[in-house]
């Protein structure tokens, strides 16, 4: 096991890296901006190594800044979190050429699960199912009419480098294929600097649901069930919960075994997320996401199983700990991330938290750096913490989780804790019957009834 | 009780000067405790901090921090980049400045070396080298006061 580990992120992910490092008896370094010196990451890691100014670029992206600190205090292992460099293939890479291990899959894997397309065919050939789409690259507007003809409208036309919702076309008629080809291209080309398009089926009422997978250097490739992260606005999540309130034993059973033996034959070490779009009793391959994700408690509640101490584990060498045939999934669990916005404009509100209390009590955890004096640096996302809830079954989940909402404490910065508890109360949520479009829908009705 | 207030003022303006964060001056029963980022008592009191100071919150260690010179201070020379900073251009070569020089803007005050790459670290305003704060081989953070040149 190593002995000292670098995280080399921020806010709440660094504080959980931190806590898991703590009970497995490793040394902890945090790299921080300039911003970040009185985080809590930074008062609790044993060491902290200053790296640079609070712009991204020049920290937590510095990638020669990051390797020197690590070299300096003798990290053995360097965690990435999530966003920043975790999933850039080149910092893996630099990583272990100097002789420190990557918390995570291998450089090569990072690339080719990077880009779309390429991710596309490797899992299509491996068995899981696609939405149906051009056979990779779409070169010209008139193939691409033609394929969306044969395939059938609506279609969806995606940047292969690309991410984040951003650079899609829906289109609907053939009429309006070309014009919006030709925006989808332009529009790649300055967001990416790559104008690669592919088509894919567009998709009416989809939902979120990936999967939790996890693989190790002994050949092992295990699935930790679902989690379903459709209520989102603008292609960002806002609640997620495991179990899917609408999958069946058999539907989990099944697309959770193609995701593990996808783990399998790729070789992959570490955690991942395989992403699907389910529509109508089908699953559709989306993405994969070749680190720890935000919402990994939802999973850590309903397994009983430390995602990150399982990272390090396996980052080590060891063989996973997580057994298949001992896994079970108990109860319900939903998470809601809490952000420093305007629960109704979603304006970032950054600044100092003045009184800050934590909700408590059986079934509640709390994932946040944040304390009462805290300021929220306007340089990072405006994550305050996440909320997640575990309950023996979702009703009690739903119930526990608005009675956390009303004892969370933060003051001095607009929350969107009012949100959430909108959202938790509305029918179609209570019933589990939404979809990826369905929260934005909701606020689109609920601005123009307050006109 | 009677408020000492040059007093605790006094104390306020060492701390600014040094760059130290808490000064404490007991005189007989009388205990004056001022610290920065946080209010000014005097007597017996706690102070209105934000951080739970029960000891298992470990000391914060940082990479064997220069002594300290507030980052404020109008001559500090601050690190661009993390990396180990040496005085010497080589082992055996006499170091770039000594305490007490005169120096030149553009005038090369140190190396940081990072990944194998020497970074000279060059003046940015001309003066007299009045601290020098690292030693030789020692390690640095973004921003930490290198030297003082007034």
């Amino acid at each position: 096991m190593f002995k000292k580990v670098l995280i080399a992120n921020r806010g709440e992910i660094a504080l959980r890296i931190i806590r898991a490092c703590r009970e497995m008896g490793i040394e902890t370094v945090v790299v921080h901006s300039t911003a970040d010196a009185s985080s809590m990451a930074v008062r609790l890691a044993d060491e902290s190594v200053c790296i640079g100014p609070p712009s991204g670029k020049d920290s937590y992206l510095n990638i020669p800044s990051i390797l020197t600190a690590a070299a300096l205090t003798g990290a053995n292992a360097i965690h990435p979190g999530y966003g920043f460099l975790s999933e850039n293939a080149q910092f893996a890479r630099m990583v272990e050429e100097h002789g420190f291990t990557f918390i995570g899959p291998s450089a090569d894997l990072i690339e080719r699960m990077g880009d779309k397309v390429s991710a596309k065919q490797t899992v299509q050939e491996l068995g899981l199912p696609v939405v149906p789409g051009s056979e990779g690259a779409v070169e010209n507007a008139q193939s691409g009419l033609q394929t969306s003809i044969d395939m059938g409208f609506p279609v969806l036309i995606k940047a292969a480098s690309g991410g984040g919702g951003k650079g899609m076309q829906v289109v609907r008629k053939a009429e309006d294929f070309v014009e919006a080809y030709n925006t989808a291209r332009s529009e790649a080309r300055s967001n990416f600097g790559d104008d690669t398009v592919y088509i894919e089926k567009y998709l009416e009422k989809p939902r979120h649901i990936e999967i939790q997978v996890f693989g190790d250097t002994h050949g092992n490739g295990i699935h930790l069930g679902e989690r379903d992260c459709s209520i989102q606005r603008r292609h960002q999540k806002l609640v997620e919960e495991g179990p899917s309130p609408i999958l069946s034993e058999e539907e989990r059973d099944h697309i959770g075994r193609l995701a593990a033996n996808t783990v399998r034959d790729l070789g992959y070490v570490g955690a991942g997320t395989i992403e699907f779009l389910y529509e109508n009793g089908k699953f559709y391959f989306m993405e994969m996401n070749t680190r720890i994700q935000v919402e990994h408690p939802v999973t850590e509640m309903i397994t009983g199983i430390d995602l990150i101490a399982e990272q390090l584990r396996v980052a080590a060498g060891e063989p996973l700990t997580i057994r298949k045939d001992r896994l079970r999934f108990r109860g319900h669990a939903i998470e809601i991330r809490i952000n420093a916005e305007d629960p109704d404009t979603f304006v970032p509100s950054p600044g100092k938290i003045t009184q800050f209390h934590a909700p408590g009590g059986l079934g509640v955890r709390f994932d946040s750096a944040v304390y009462s004096g805290y300021s929220i640096p306007p340089y990072y996302d405006s994550m305050i913490g996440k909320l997640i809830v575990h309950g023996r079954n979702r009703d009690e989940c739903v119930k526990r989780l608005l009675r956390a909402i009303r004892e969370t404490v933060i003051e001095g910065v607009k929350t969107t804790l009012p949100l959430h508890e909108w959202i938790l109360k509305q029918p179609e949520f209570i019933s589990g019957d939404y979809t990826i479009h369905w929260l934005e829908n909701m606020l689109e009705e609920k601005a123009s009834e307050e006109q | 009780m009677k408020i000492d207030s040059d007093a605790i003022r006094e104390l306020a303006d060492l701390l600014n000067e040094t760059g130290l964060t808490e000064v404490e001056v007991a005189d007989g029963d009388k205990v004056i405790r001022v610290s920065k980022g946080t209010t000014v008592i005097a007597g017996g009191g706690v102070s209105g901090a934000s951080m739970p100071s029960d000891p298992a919150v470990p000391q914060q260690a940082s990479l064997d921090a220069p002594a300290n010179v507030a980052s404020s201070h109008p001559g500090a020379v601050k690190s661009p980049m993390v990396g180990t900073a040496y005085l010497q251009p080589e082992p055996d070569a006499p170091s770039f400045i000594k305490k007490g020089d005169t120096i030149n803007a553009g005038d090369t005050l140190l190396i940081i070396e990072a990944m194998k790459v020497m970074n000279p670290i060059k003046a940015q305003t001309s003066g007299t080298v009045t601290q020098i704060l690292i030693e030789n081989g020692e390690p640095v953070e973004f921003g930490d006061v290198l030297l003082v040149i007034e």
